[in-house]
């Protein structure tokens, strides 16, 4: 090659064309977005902000459901091996916590296989729908006080309607497969979701009568309080009907016979692989966690605490806390104790670290006293938050009641054998239909009389 | 589906590289041959709306590999095919080529949850042949660690029988159960699994600390632990709904089908090779043969409750056995290289599934002329066919667990 | 040995026995025909003072001279197992009636039988094999077929087979290497 040729090297004959380039439009574009485009752009947002929202919603809804399903199946993984007398996943982080996530990954590395034979199409896009239709149902569910993604007036009938569509993404992945295990394990998801679907309205319907709309936020703002507020003990046949068809809602054991290993290998899912796999495997996690937060939000006092708090703190003699720090009118002599309460506390909490035990070197003391501090710091501004922040309150306590249910699920899992399908069918039509439809009728017949009688 | 008039080749839609033989989606009728008998004729016709569903030889819950042609019409069972041979090492054969010492390792293997008894039954038949007299603490240590392994064996199938039903944490109690006792076992054998003990003669070594220690802490314990574990299922609903009225056998049907065994005690008949038929020490032991469905048959129910029964009585058994063992030597003194004189022998013994015999034709050499294994799980994998008609698909595996097949034996 | 089983047997089935009854440990033995397999055997089912009706086992066996049906049974009449020969079928085309009449449960072990030594019960509804694949030609429990490996030979026999320099003789279709006095 001939280097002398040219002055310049390759790079130079690139960038340096590219940089008067760019001095030249830069300024040309920044004067044309801030004077064209920029209020363009803010205008169409600020008409749109209902539009926005709602896809901010649903980023914020797709992203937290794929943690939400790690978590679950960790925990499935490890509840369920702790019943059985087994120690289950321990290898990937400490007490394997990270198993999940490294076999999602696996997943997603694995070779997506289409079956000769297969409706390709349908076959391709059945597990995006069935994953869809588990995420859409959570842009209904509330997480906190305002904490919802679309907070609909008929968030209710929104949930039915879409929760039902995830029965023709299963259909659709049983029939498409070409396969016989798979075409009985979708027909039985079809006989088996539609039938449930009906209990699982109707024992809600009561509940619909009780709080007097079809907005799921207003049904949990209606159970604030105290524990004996929730809609539970008003409903308590609703809410048992509830809980049995949303488990074969969700298809899980003791109904579980979409994917009953033993007769029908794995039903629906037989040929799927990969990521494909994958999304029909998030979405039967995703529909637990959706009715584990179902049932919390509408018999179990949604994101309110069994306790009134605030009646709490009236009768200690505070009021509503609100704490209002201005870093501004900190004085000297706060920015000195900003600087020496650390140290200090530090010291303190290090010293029975130091002093409780022999041989103990005084750095590892120090680290233990920072760390408490640490930990004391972030209790004290959790605490504070959880005063002044209601949504962060009813978040952590919607969390902790929604996975006490997910629990119960995976309890259920590895207690109990699967039904038989006439059983199965039997049970909805001759047992939960019935009971569902005497709820509704005891429950309207209860609110006329006592709006005949005048109470309340 | 329609057959091919001529193969032409198309392009594989997963790699365009690749060429295949035949459309995709179309397939070779089942079976690819003609019909070979009135029966397979028979079965191999479909009816209005019907399907075959191939189920096995790779299946979850067909217990080793069976394969077995379901014919179904909606999630209703018609009529079914059981396909073996998927595990078939031609054991007989193998047998007729090795000496009598060969033969106990050969046959171990054939039923692996209980393989004690087969060893157990061969050797009786060779001692028939060499006119043995084995020695008592022999005997008694064979029926102790006998009942031992149906003990075992039993908690094994309570597991089977729970994980076929979908009940994921019976199985992993059971194999707690089961590994106390093979690990006493292998203290005194050598192995966990396949034992190789017994010997024309006698047994393979006399009973050591190890194994008595663990046999005693096992007992201490035995019936408690294991009325813990099977209340997980005896009160569960699902579960005994799940098994009630499936698959009944009544009393003709099990005699004319030659099923025996806890089955056969299921279906109302009193049959135990220990006391029908007594074999080694038994007679001098006392315990009951348990027997369910005496009015009407039994069903899967009654079989699964009734292993639990034996189970009750092979651990009054197994005290007997560790109070009254008396002492001596455990072989008969008996040349190395066997040859018995040329004649037949049979022997047979109780397994945990049934009747376990052996037919031994000895020509004066030192490998048996004829060796037949009789196994109880292929004659009642038959009854599978006949039980599953006109049932759902799911109590294909309530049957079919609840006769407790080992397709080890089956397929010999 | 039940001696009262030998004198009920002889009176019972006096013209139909092909050989004397043995008796010897826990077992009584019998020799019929083939053709009177059926009828001895419904004899020995229904007759109320036999009434053998646990049917243990069914096998075939290659005498190598001539091809055997042995059926062992059970009765609570009597102590002893009893043991059916129907002996003298004819090497080549193997014939003997189905015992699926009385014991439909002996379906698979004729179908077994079939499959190991070609014997061909007649009236059996599925005599197809049930161990080898369908398309398998010969029958291997046969005296006459051939050991690839002829890890036949024994230790006793003087030769370790795994020490021979020279192949086995070679074994044709129909050559019987031993045989046992029926």
């Amino acid at each position: 090659m001939n280097r002398s040729a040219s002055p310049a090297s390759l790079i130079g004959r690139v960038v340096i064309p590219l940089l008067l380039i760019a001095l030249v439009v830069g300024p040309v574009a920044v004067v044309f977005l801030a004077t064209v485009i920029g209020p363009w752009v803010v205008g169409v947002v600020n008409s749109n902000l209902g539009i926005l929202r709602f896809v901010l919603a649903i980023a914020g809804v797709l992203l937290f459901s794929i943690p939400a399903a790690f978590i679950i199946i960790y925990m499935e993984l490890k509840v369920i091996a702790y019943m059985n007398l087994r120690v289950g996943p321990n290898r990937v982080l400490p007490a394997g916590a990270a198993h999940s996530v490294v076999a999602g990954l696996k997943v997603l590395t694995k070779e997506d296989f289409t079956p000769n034979g297969a409706d390709r199409i349908v076959f391709t896009w059945s597990p995006v729908l069935v994953f869809l239709t588990a995420v859409m149902t959570f842009m209904v569910v509330p997480f906190g006080p305002g904490l919802v993604g679309a907070p609909l007036n008929i968030g209710l009938l929104y949930l039915f309607a879409v929760g039902g569509m995830s029965v023709v993404g299963l259909l659709l992945a049983g029939w498409s497969s070409f396969n016989k295990y798979s075409l009985l394990g979708g027909l039985r998801s079809a006989a088996q979701v539609v039938s449930y679907e009906i209990p699982l309205t109707l024992s809600v319907v009561g509940l619909i009568l009780l709080a007097g709309t079809l907005s799921i936020d207003s049904i949990g703002r209606q159970q604030a309080g105290w524990v004996w507020d929730w809609f539970v003990f008003r409903q308590p046949l609703g809410a048992l009907i509830f809980f049995i068809a949303g488990v074969a809602e969700a298809n899980r054991t003791p109904f579980d016979l979409t994917e009953a290993d033993s007769e029908i290998v794995a039903g629906f899912a037989t040929e799927y692989s990969g990521m494909r796999f994958g999304f029909l495997f998030f979405a039967e996690y995703v529909n637990v966690f959706i009715m584990s937060a179902l049932i919390v939000t509408m018999f179990f006092g949604a994101w309110n605490a069994p306790v009134d708090v605030n009646w709490l703190l009236r009768l200690v003699g505070v009021g509503p806390l609100s704490i209002n720090l201005d870093p501004g009118q900190l004085g000297s002599s706060l920015m000195a104790a900003a600087a020496v309460v650390p140290l200090l506390a530090t010291l303190i909490l290090a010293a029975p670290v130091y002093l409780l035990r022999r041989h103990r070197p005084a750095w590892q003391a120090l680290l233990a006293g920072f760390l408490l501090l640490n930990l004391l710091v972030l209790g004290v501004i959790g605490l504070a938050a959880y005063m002044d922040w209601d949504w962060v309150a009813g978040l952590v306590w919607f969390m902790l009641k929604s996975f006490v249910f997910v629990f119960v699920f995976v309890w259920m899992r590895a207690t109990f054998p699967r039904v038989r399908i006439d059983q199965l069918m039997g049970f909805a039509w001759k047992w939960l239909l019935p009971a569902a439809l005497l709820n509704l009728f005891v429950t309207a017949f209860a609110i006329v009389l006592i709006k005949s009688a005048g109470i309340n | 589906m329609t057959t091919q008039a001529e193969p032409s080749q198309h392009r594989s839609e997963d790699d365009p590289r690749i060429m295949l033989h035949g459309q995709m989606g179309q397939y070779e009728q089942v079976p690819p041959y003609p019909p070979r008998t009135e029966r397979e004729a028979e079965f191999y016709t479909l009816g209005d709306g019907e399907m075959f569903l191939n189920m096995g030889p790779q299946h979850p819950s067909t217990h080793g590999v069976l394969r077995v042609v379901l014919k179904i019409s909606g999630e209703k069972v018609v009529d079914l095919d059981p396909v073996l041979g998927y595990l078939h090492r031609g054991v007989e054969k193998l047998c007729e080529n090795s000496d009598y010492h060969h033969i106990i390792s050969q046959i171990d293997p054939l039923e692996y949850v209980s393989s004690l008894f087969m060893e157990w039954a061969p050797v009786m038949a060779f001692e028939q042949l060499m006119d043995v007299q084995v020695p008592r603490r022999a005997e008694y240590i064979r029926v102790l660690t006998g009942e031992l392994l149906r003990v075992a064996s039993h908690a094994l199938f309570q597991g089977w029988m729970a994980l076929d039903l979908g009940g994921l944490t019976p199985i992993l109690y059971s194999f707690i159960e089961r590994d106390e006792i093979v690990e006493a076992l292998a203290a005194l054998t050598g192995q966990r699994m396949l034992f190789n003990y017994f010997r024309v003669g006698g047994v393979n070594g006399d009973l050591n600390h190890e194994f008595l220690s663990r046999v005693g802490d096992w007992m201490s314990r035995a019936l408690v632990e294991h009325e813990a574990n099977i209340g997980l299922l005896n009160e569960n609903e699902i579960f005994v709904r799940r098994m009630r009225g499936i698959g009944r056998v009544d009393r003709d049907t099990a005699l004319r089908m030659g099923v025996t065994g806890p089955n056969i005690r299921a279906a109302g008949v009193p049959f135990d090779v220990r006391r029908s038929h007594p074999y080694s020490v038994y007679p001098e032991l006392e315990f009951n043969v348990p027997v369910r469905g005496a009015n009407g048959g039994g069903d899967s129910l009654d079989r699964y409750l009734l292993r639990l029964d034996e189970v009750r009585e092979s651990i009054r058994i197994i005290d007997q056995c560790l109070h009254e063992m008396p002492d001596g030597p455990v072989m008969a003194r008996l040349p190395r290289l066997m040859r018995p004189r040329p004649g037949r022998a049979w022997a047979a013994v109780e397994s945990p599934r049934g009747l376990f015999g052996t037919y031994v034709i000895s020509d004066g050499t030192d490998q048996p002329f004829r060796f037949r294994i009789h196994d109880p799980s292929f004659v009642h994998l038959q009854l599978v066919g006949m039980l599953m008609k006109d049932n759902l698909i799911a109590d294909t595996m309530a049957v079919m667990a609840s006769l407790d097949p080992v397709m080890g034996g089956i397929d010999k | 040995m039940d001696r009262t089983l030998k004198t009920r047997l002889e009176a019972r089935l006096a013209d139909r026995l092909a050989g004397p009854i043995r008796q010897r440990h826990d077992g009584t033995e019998i020799r019929i025909r083939p053709a009177d397999m059926v009828e001895v055997m419904r004899v020995l089912h229904d007759d109320a003072d036999l009434d053998f009706a646990i049917l243990a086992d069914l096998c075939g066996v290659d005498t190598g001279e001539t091809m055997q049906v042995v059926y062992h049974l059970w009765s609570s009449k009597t102590p002893d197992w009893l043991r059916i020969v129907a002996e003298g079928m004819p090497r080549e085309d193997p014939r003997i009636a189905t015992l699926t009449g009385l014991w439909p449960g002996a379906e698979w072990m004729e179908r077994e039988a079939y499959d190991m030594f070609g014997i061909i019960f007649e009236g059996n509804r599925d005599l197809r094999r049930i161990y080898m694949p369908p398309d398998y030609a010969s029958f291997p429990l046969r005296k006459d077929f051939y050991l690839a490996d002829d890890a036949a030979r024994s230790p006793g026999g003087g030769v370790r087979h795994m020490e021979r320099t020279s192949p086995p003789v070679q074994a044709t279709p129909g050559s019987v290497r031993r045989t046992v006095r029926p």
